[in-house]
């Protein structure tokens, strides 16, 4: 009997984590706006990718964009960051993906690549450039080229699949 | 039955004339006046200088050679790619993809930012004029 309140308790306790910690990738991006403006050129990166500091420094220089003008008009701009601050990691902690890219930033740092944070390097370290260099993948900024399902803000190991490799196990 | 010819014919030329539409008609319509202010003996846009703009390789932004037709290719009417991303380009050409060219405000985001890119400065009024034309009408 005893047995079994503990184990009545651990899944209720279970069950009330999952409210705040249950979602397991990033909020997925429900801007058609954004989809237009930002996906014209690379993925639409889901906001909670990314703090809120990033999101800043990053609209704040968008004529030089990771080395292309990305240039906006003032009003398209802060439409588009208004998106991004109210949607980003920070701010979605109930998600995994987000809350542990938030928590590999450091205070003094504001990176503004996805790519940059050390979560992502953590995560990425096994892949070897092989991989990422074919014609199917050219850059770890593609995520939908591996993660099958990074549009719907799920970048679970059982939805990769790397081109000319296969699925990816990290055991 | 003359009559119905004639009008035909007028129809017909006029369809060709109105590729672009009201809007982006005074969009080349005022890069023209521009083009003028800025060199007294600007004529008409060409399609052969807008080629020019747009196959012409140089150092850009980024510090490396590039021109227009990089990512978009010299085909038009098939899809590009931007290397970096891994995104497809849609096709340029509004033959092949209707859409193009329609709005204004797409169309200035565009220029501004691809000629920053391609050419590191600023396109002038004539050398988007140009390029417009060699776009628009490239078959």
């Amino acid at each position: 009997m005893k047995k079994l309140i503990i184990a009545s308790l651990l899944v209720a306790g279970n069950l009330v984590a999952g409210s705040s910690y249950g979602q397991r990738g990033v909020a997925p991006v429900r801007d058609d706006f954004y989809k237009a403006e930002c996906a014209s050129c690379h993925f639409a990166y889901q906001p909670g990718l990314l703090p809120a500091k990033s999101w800043t420094k990053l609209m704040g220089d968008l004529s030089n964009h990771f080395g292309v003008d990305a240039s906006l008009d003032s009003a398209d701009n802060q439409k588009l960051l208004k998106y991004l601050l109210g949607n980003s990691a920070e701010k979605f902690t109930e998600y995994k993906r987000s809350r542990r890219i938030n928590d590999s930033i450091a205070a003094y740092e504001t990176p503004i690549a996805v790519t940059k944070t050390r979560y992502f390097i953590q995560k990425h370290r096994e892949i070897a450039p092989r991989l990422i260099e074919r014609k199917e993948v050219r850059s770890l900024v593609n995520c939908t080229a591996c993660h099958t399902t990074a549009d719907k803000g799920s970048y679970g190991e059982r939805a990769i699949k790397i081109p000319n490799y296969g699925r990816w196990d990290n055991d | 039955m003359r009559k119905l010819l004639l009008i035909s014919l007028i129809a017909v030329s006029f369809v060709q004339a109105q590729e672009l539409n009201p809007q982006m008609s005074g969009y080349v319509n005022e890069l023209k006046e521009q083009a003028k202010r800025e060199n007294q003996n600007f004529q008409e846009f060409d399609y052969a200088r807008g080629e020019s703009v747009f196959t012409k390789e140089q150092v850009g932004k980024r510090g490396v050679l590039i021109s227009c037709a990089t990512c978009h290719t010299n085909d038009l009417s098939k899809n590009g790619l931007n290397e970096q991303t891994n995104k497809v380009i849609e096709p340029l050409s509004p033959n092949a993809n209707p859409s193009r060219f329609t709005k204004v405000k797409k169309v200035e985001k565009w220029l501004r930012r691809n000629f920053k890119d391609v050419y590191d400065r600023e396109g002038s009024a004539r050398e988007k004029g140009d390029v417009i034309t060699y776009v628009i009408n490239k078959k």
